[in-house]
């Protein structure tokens, strides 16, 4: 719904992009089986009075991995959301060197302090073969976790294409 | 001034400066926010601060990202933005304004009220603002186009019908704000459906006055039928799956058979089901509401991950203390500051959005609030009535943050879907007496505390 | 070092009686006892980083202290549960006992250095016995636990859901909303004086006791191993002594608030219990199931628990003789 600005083509960050998008939009399924998760979770519950602690985690596993691998999708439709009082008038190339100049010294090291930290925070979670508090709940914490570093540099990844794609817009011309 | 709170003014005006370029909000935040935890250790070595600021103490914000993924009150967001959009596809808000338009077909600003009318319904049913406001345009901009309204009407009255689903129940503003203050989502859900309904008694009011007044802005159609049984029977036909899902999804959490979040999956599968009732429903549907789903709710979270690391850098720096120690020295009483913080949160709207301005200022502001002393009844049933009460009048302030220029998002939806003749300004004039309107329920919230409290009360007591 | 900042994350808020107010006591002891070249700056749960991410945040070095209790790590170390409180265990004095005069100090050290945590710990507090839980109805025999959702914390959730109960353990500022939502029906927090602060005498009638799951609660300040280092035999002697006092303090203070909100309560008609034999007895029938399976399934759970036990098993020569009986409530 968002599409409506399609960026330029540029044939190699085309193809990152798109192939992000078919990643990021297949495991954005999570949300229909969220649905069905929370329904069962009701019936259970108020139907034969007897909620699972586990089906109540696996709701927020759910969400969480549905937010952070649309992250890298919401980046290659450009929908993340924009002040753009005095963008829009802004000369198209403006706003390439701009886009250049956020992208290397905000969003770049924001992503990278995020990933190397989560590394350590993954590898202990592991080390300990960290589960839920909750007795009844579900084991192997460090694999929900780990979604925090492969959709940080699935970030990056589309980050890099956009990088791309402007340096190059930019050397056009266009 | 010390080293420190030059650093956090800094912080901020850096924020803004950089909002401007147009790169995108949440990005702006996360990457202050590491700037200035480099900036902080550098003011550690040369100047006289101790924030203890550096490169290790930034991973705090992978814990905080987890915390964000491992919430399950958050849950409900992509299920009601889910719902929101499948509503969208399922065709049932074009037969509702179809049918409501006949039944106040006669009444000078019949169809202004039936634009508000529908706003209130689809409020009550999700509260995804961009969704309401691109619908209410696409079916009513052209309607009242044709019968002569005048444009800043029209125009006025879809933007603020369409942001009134931030207020009315179930909202996703909220339920953050409940998490945010550790308030129960169950009272603000309550408490603000007397406030979003007076708000909404207001527009409709002003409207039929205008209409009274300037006789010319809002025209009786000329071909309006005369309401026969056979149209007040198509009204309900139409209207009534969409009332039932409202009725099931705010009953469900009313009478507390679900949790906000079980009700958020009630309402998505609810309004899926409706989908396949007016045959609408296909597998490029679905698909296009997942899409919808991950990319909306991916795009409002990034701002969460990126407002959570400006914010920790910002405490660390110590910005908490410095406006709250700003806020609670102001020589007002107790009614002067709750105003001066109202002022600056109208003041901060111009700019930013709800979101940020919820994680950002709200859990600052809830000790300052804590310590005044204004005495506020939650009828022994409200816990914490105080910040029941405050968080609504925020939350109302918020509400017009999507209506005031430069930076309001219901603008920005509405320019998106208009005719290309309409101009920002003409949609900038259209909000303003809505925006007074606002204004006018803000300071009845104030004085009126009761509209809030009375009916978690009733409620839960 | 000259002078030590201690960033310091708390679990409870510093509004809630005993769970939050012993750090603050903490915090301004510590200023003062130093002469200031100890200051502690203590930030709200959430604010900094919320409660249960406190044991990474501080092993990492990301803050340089935190204040916790070690049931939260449960779901990383199985053990930790045994340092924060352990069903029908030791009462205080018993407790404080094992650590301090017993080898339990050491095994709580030894508990974080072997799972790789670089954490230096001190019990920083003690609480007095928490209620047993707050339930819509009468519970007069096991089965009327059945197919309940309750909040329940630390070991004693494990023997709930023996019980056939459904547990959860979230935050406290949660519990209300969860409550009245009807997501749980029935929950445990703490002490009479802490959970009438969360209003939980609105929504559920039925108070029990006593509370056999939590006779005595540690809270534990954690440092990071290399900030510990870094101090001066001095600092960390002002360090512990605190922290000692702080448990004299915490006991004391825990002791005293409680009867008065009980009073109130049963003013406003809520239904103070006393668990009959046959739930008693249920209890620690699951419970000795449970600490048999936890023990058989981590090797450093069993040695802490064998220590404990052995601990306790002498104690009670002394225990049977030297206390009067004490009154029953019901
Ligand atoms: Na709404
Ligand atoms: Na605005």
């Amino acid at each position: 719904m968002h599409d409506n600005n399609k960026l330029p083509a540029v044939a190699l960050s085309d193809r990152i992009d798109s192939a992000i998008r078919r990643l990021t939009l297949g495991i954005g399924w999570c949300y229909v089986l969220l649905v069905l998760v929370i329904m069962l979770q009701v019936v259970l519950r108020k139907g034969f009075s007897h909620g699972l602690i586990a089906l109540e985690e696996l709701q927020w596993h759910l969400y969480a991995v549905g937010v952070m691998f649309g992250l890298a999708y919401a980046q290659t439709t450009d929908s993340h959301v924009r002040v753009d009082l005095f963008h829009a008038a802004f000369k198209t190339r403006t706003k390439r060197i701009i886009e250049i100049l956020g992208i290397l010294f905000l969003l770049l090291p924001f992503i990278a302090v995020i990933f190397i930290h989560s590394l350590d925070f993954v590898a202990d979670s592991w080390r300990i073969n960290e589960s839920s508090s909750a007795p009844s709940g579900l084991p192997w914490r460090w694999l929900i976790k780990s979604a925090i570093p492969l959709t940080m540099a699935l970030l990056a990844l589309a980050v890099l294409s956009r990088l791309y794609r402007e340096a190059v817009l930019l050397v056009r011309g266009e | 001034m010390e080293a420190n709170e030059i650093l956090v003014i800094a912080m901020f005006l850096s924020f803004i400066a950089l909002l401007f370029t147009g790169f995108p909000v949440a990005w702006v935040l996360g990457g202050i926010g590491i700037i200035f935890a480099f900036v902080g250790q550098w003011a550690d070595a040369n100047l006289d601060t101790f924030t203890g600021l550096d490169f290790l103490t930034l991973g705090l914000v992978v814990n905080r990202l987890w915390k964000i993924m491992d919430n399950w009150i958050l849950v409900a967001l992509p299920m009601f933005i889910f719902m929101g959009i499948m509503l969208d596809k399922s065709g049932v808000a074009e037969k509702l304004m179809h049918s409501m338009q006949e039944l106040f077909g006669r009444v000078r600003g019949g169809l202004a009220v039936t634009v508000t009318a529908i706003g209130i319904i689809l409020a009550a049913s999700t509260g995804i603002i961009g969704a309401s406001v691109v619908l209410l345009a696409v079916m009513s901009l052209p309607a009242m186009t044709r019968q002569g309204y005048a444009m800043p009407l029209a125009l006025g009255t879809i933007a603020s019908a369409g942001t009134l689903g931030i207020l009315i129940p179930p909202s996703i503003m909220l339920v953050i704000m409940a998490d945010q203050l550790a308030l129960s989502v169950g009272d603000l859900f309550m408490g603000a459906v007397a406030p979003g309904l007076m708000l909404g008694a207001l527009y409709i009011i002003y409207i039929l006055g205008y209409g009274l007044l300037r006789p010319a802005a809002a025209p009786v159609p000329a071909d309006a039928r005369p309401v026969t049984l056979a149209v007040l029977f198509n009204v309900l036909r139409a209207v009534l799956p969409t009332l039932l899902l409202i009725l099931v999804v705010l009953g469900s959490i009313f009478t507390g058979i679900a949790t906000p979040t079980e009700a958020s999956g009630v309402g998505a599968l609810g309004a899926t089901l409706l989908a396949v009732y007016n045959r609408k429903f296909s597998l490029q549907v679905l698909k296009d509401v997942v899409a919808g789903t991950t990319n909306t709710t991916a795009y409002i979270f990034a701002i969460f991950i990126g407002a959570s690391c400006f914010a920790l850098v910002l405490r660390e720096l110590g910005g908490d203390e410095l406006i709250e120690s700003f806020l609670t020295g102001l020589p007002f009483g107790p009614y002067g500051i709750i105003f001066f913080i109202l002022a600056v949160i109208f003041l901060l709207g111009f700019f930013l959005d709800w979101i940020e301005i919820t994680l950002i200022v709200l859990p600052l502001l809830a000790p300052v609030i804590s310590a005044l002393d204004i005495a506020i009844d939650g009828y022994g049933v409200v816990d914490n009535p105080q910040l029941v009460w405050f968080v609504m009048l925020v939350a109302m302030a918020l509400q017009t943050s999507f209506l005031t220029p430069p930076v309001g998002f219901a603008l920005f939806y509405l320019k998106g879907v208009c005719p290309p003749g309409v101009k920002l300004t003409e949609i900038y004039r259209g909000v303003i007496p809505f925006i007074v309107l606002q204004l006018i329920g803000l300071l009845v919230l104030v004085f009126v505390p009761e509209l809030v409290l009375w009916l978690p009360a009733k409620a839960y007591g | 070092a000259d002078k030590v900042l201690l960033k310091t994350p708390v679990a409870f808020g510093t509004n809630l009686p005993a769970l939050g107010t012993t750090i603050t006591w903490v915090a301004d002891h510590l200023d003062k006892v130093s002469d200031g070249r100890i200051r502690m700056k203590v930030y709200e749960p959430g604010k900094l980083v919320s409660p249960p991410e406190i044991l990474d945040a501080v092993s990492s070095g990301k803050v340089n202290s935190g204040y916790a209790t070690a049931g939260y790590w449960q779901g990383k170390i199985p053990a930790a549960a045994l340092f924060s409180a352990v069903p029908f265990g030791p009462e205080a004095g018993e407790y404080m006992a094992w650590l301090y005069y017993g080898n339990g100090l050491k095994l709580y050290q030894e508990m974080y250095d072997s799972a790789g945590y670089n954490v230096h710990v001190l019990p920083c507090a003690i609480l007095s016995p928490e209620t047993s839980g707050w339930f819509s109805k009468p519970i007069e025999k096991p089965e009327d636990l059945e197919g309940l959702n309750m909040r329940f914390f630390g070991l004693g959730a494990s023997v709930m859901e023996k019980l056939g109960v459904g547990t959860v353990q979230i935050p406290g500022g949660e519990i209300f909303g969860a409550l009245e939502k009807g997501a749980i029906d029935a929950t445990e927090f703490s002490q009479p004086a802490i959970d009438t602060r969360l209003g939980l005498n609105k929504i559920v009638k039925y108070n029990y006791f006593p509370g056999w799951h939590q006779q005595a609660t540690i809270f534990e300040l954690l440092i990071n191993k290399d900030t510990w280092g870094e101090m001066t035999p001095g600092q960390q002697a002002t360090l512990e002594t605190t922290c000692m006092a702080s448990v004299t303090n915490s006991i004391a203070e825990g002791e005293a608030m409680q009867f008065p909100v009980m009073a109130d309560a049963k003013k406003n008609g809520v239904e103070i219990r006393y668990w009959n034999q046959q739930m008693l007895d249920t209890f620690e029938e699951k419970w000795n199931e449970v600490v048999a399976e936890k023990s058989a399934e981590d090797p450093f759970f069993k040695k802490v628990w064998d220590d404990l036990s052995q601990f306790r098993a002498g104690y009670d020569l002394w225990e049977s003789n030297a206390f009067l009986p004490r009154k029953q409530a019901n």
